[in-house]
């Protein structure tokens, strides 16, 4: 073919695109009337169990609330001097409350057993007897904001259940974290009658306790809460 | 009808059968299905921490071949190992004299200490094809059956397998001390799951309980509503398997500081229980407090299994001159432990002893290498040997063997998948044959190995 030719069907080739006539888009069906699939919710259920904390931040929780203390201060003031044999030392309890130990290449603990739930309330038991020493029996009493754990006054003894409920709230917060009022419906009744048969019995005559009857009942119910399931997993 | 259809048929099942002839399946649920009722059964689990030295006990070589440098007076601290007895090595350098017991095809080391008197019930199984010489994989590989996977151990060890088929309803089902424990699987009792504790007065410092500020009764009631708390959560959660297993372990709980075994079980209160164990042992006293909680925790029936590790094996320097006197401390240990069965009653069979129906496994991480390295010791080695003491496997039997001049693992016998070397899945896979318990339940390697069982 000649450059001529060449040309001629060039500029035909280009003449001919822009011949074509213009296209027509016809309005499709109005939105309205297009079918709908469906509002898509968000899938918000767990998709796996609760796991246990790592024992790091469950210690460091303890020491936190039971007075921002050292690991050390705190083994000292549940051990205390008094002879009351509430708690030994840290060291005897790493590897059942599912610290790892390097020493023997042993890995952390991440379930529970009932050795490290007996754990839980050996400790549980004296950081919470220590707690009630420390708020309410100590001579003079520090005021309220000082106060580690129970941190209201104390109710006239023995509470009823409108003055358990709302301090009860206070102490739900203070180890799981939201109101008692958000829990399953039966817990602050469950608590409030652990806190009363414990008070009754310590109120019957023989009982020797350095706790009178009410502070039993409180002491038991902090260590009810800080020994809940809801405290160690997440 | 096509009248080619029974020829099809009965290729199909032929076909069929041959799959599962060649399967581990098949013999795994067969000798499951053979074995007798394995209720009222206690195990021991112990853990050589390290990585011993085999050529001094079950697979002992005392002369120089290939790469192999035997113990010797350069090398050994030889006085305080009593079956030491010298025999020419190169001039005035002595090497140890084999330990021949009067039956069996069994040859020992010097470090077998007074495990030989009883050679008759022992099995070992030599030439444990390891594939690893690091700790925490030999350690895990010989407790589970299974090599770390990125870290992590995936499969649960032999003591939770025997707690979650036998141990249940007991106080406490397994009781670890620094044994490699894991709990793995999604269909295990929660109950099982390890004790691990750092030492054995941990439990009893554990279950004390001061009465000055409340009482017993005081705690029960917390309990209680803890595990009705569990149980609430467990009842609304979609994934309740957890929440359910802490209501157990509440329970487990009560029990446990309803047995009022406080005392018995600190470490005073067993040594006093217990005087023959060697408690002032230089390498493994520690280690008689946790073999006498084990013999006094089956006498009151209240544990299935008890793990435990002795440490002290991993001898890379000059450390390897006591290597001999550690493995002799161990066993002498085993020992005792073993008489002590022997002399207590069973809790529950009328007329048995305890020894009859407790079942002692001792592993390691690996073994060291047969040659001596320049810092005096050995070092890490892919090969092990097993031993165990149980009246369902064979005694006075050895199992295995291994190069006589690398201390490699050579082919034990033909197992389903070829002739190899006999590995910890299949150890840990007859473990639990002996028991009619199908290992593929927590297992994914692993054959049993009749040879090694009493038929």
């Amino acid at each position: 073919m000649s450059r001529r030719g060449a040309w001629v069907a060039a500029i035909a080739l280009v003449a001919g695109c822009n011949d074509r006539p213009p296209e027509v888009v016809k309005p499709g069906a109005p939105t309205a009337l297009v079918p709908s699939h469906g509002a898509v919710l968000e899938d918000t259920t767990p998709k796996q169990d609760v796991r246990l904390l790592p024992a790091e931040a469950y210690v460091r929780s303890y020491l936190q609330l039971f007075g921002g203390l050292a690991p050390v201060d705190v083994q000292a003031r549940a051990r205390g001097a008094d002879g009351a044999q509430l708690f030994d030392t840290w060291d005897d309890y790493l590897s059942a409350l599912g610290f790892p130990d390097y020493r023997n290449d042993l890995p952390r603990g991440t379930q529970t057993n009932a050795i490290m739930v007996a754990t839980f309330e050996r400790l549980g038991v004296a950081l919470c007897d220590r707690a009630l020493e420390h708020d309410w029996k100590a001579k003079p009493a520090p005021p309220v904001k000082e106060r580690v754990i129970f941190a209201f006054d104390e109710p006239a003894a023995p509470a009823s259940a409108a003055a358990f409920a709302a301090r009860f709230d206070v102490l739900h917060k203070t180890f799981l974290g939201y109101p008692a009022e958000l829990a399953p419906p039966d817990r602050v009744k469950n608590f409030f009658e652990l806190y009363q048969g414990i008070a009754k019995r310590h109120a019957a005559p023989g009982v020797r306790s350095r706790f009178t009857a009410d502070e039993s009942g409180w002491a038991a119910v902090c260590y009810g809460l800080v020994r809940h399931p809801e405290f160690q997993f997440y | 009808m096509d009248d080619r259809q029974p020829r099809r048929t009965f290729l199909k099942v032929l076909s069929g059968a041959a799959v599962v002839a060649a399967s581990p399946l098949r013999a795994l649920s067969a000798m499951a299905a053979a074995a007798v009722p394995s209720d009222g059964e206690f195990f021991v689990f112990i853990h050589a921490a390290g990585g011993w030295d085999v050529t001094l006990w079950a697979d002992p070589r005392n002369e120089k071949k290939g790469l192999v440098t035997p113990a010797s007076t350069d090398n050994t601290d030889t006085a305080q190992v009593r079956r030491w007895q010298d025999a020419p090595l190169d001039g005035a350098t002595r090497t140890f004299q084999p330990l021949r017991p009067a039956r069996g095809n069994q040859v020992f080391g010097p470090g077998i200490g007074d495990l030989l008197d009883v050679a008759d019930r022992i099995t070992v199984v030599n030439g444990l094809s390891m594939n690893t010489v690091s700790h925490p994989d030999g350690t895990a590989f010989s407790a589970t059956g299974r090599h770390l996977v990125g870290g992590r151990v995936p499969a649960s060890s032999i003591d939770t397998m025997v707690a979650n088929e036998f141990g249940r309803e007991q106080t406490f089902p397994a009781v670890s001390v620094q044994y490699p424990s894991s709990f793995v699987g999604d269909d295990l009792d929660r109950r099982c799951v390890p004790l691990v504790v750092g030492n054995i007065g941990t439990i009893s410092r554990t279950l004390a309980r001061s009465s000055l500020y409340d009482s017993e009764d005081d705690r029960e009631a917390v309990t209680a509503l803890l595990s009705k708390e569990a149980k609430s959560l467990a009842a609304r959660s979609e994934y309740p398997d957890v929440m359910q297993g802490m209501a157990l372990q509440y329970d487990a709980l009560r029990r446990m500081l309803g047995s009022k075994l406080q005392e018995v079980f600190s470490a005073e209160g067993l040594k006093k229980a217990h005087p023959e164990f060697k408690y002032a042992a230089r390498f493994h006293g520690a280690s008689c407090v946790n073999a006498a909680f084990a013999l006094e925790a089956m006498k009151r029936n209240v544990v299935r299994c008890v793990s435990f590790a002795c440490g002290g094996f991993d001898t890379h320097a000059n450390n390897y001159r006591f290597q001999a006197q550690t493995q002799q401390e161990m066993f002498d240990m085993i020992a005792v432990l073993l008489r002590g069965l022997d002399e207590t009653p069973h809790p529950t069979r009328a007329a048995a002893k305890l020894s009859e129906h407790t079942h002692i496994l001792v592993v390691s991480d690996f073994c060291r290498t047969p040659q001596v390295n320049i810092g005096g010791g050995r070092d890490h080695y892919p090969n092990n040997s097993a031993l165990v003491i149980s009246p369902r496997f064979r005694g006075g039997l050895t199992f295995g063997k291994s190069d006589p001049e690398q201390l490699l693992p050579l082919k034990a016998k033909r197992f389903t998948d070829g002739e190899r070397a006999i590995a910890p899945p299949d150890l840990l896979a007859t473990f639990l044959a002996a028991f009619g318990v199908n290992a593929r339940k927590y297992m994914r390697d692993g054959e049993p190995v009749p040879e090694l069982l009493k038929s």
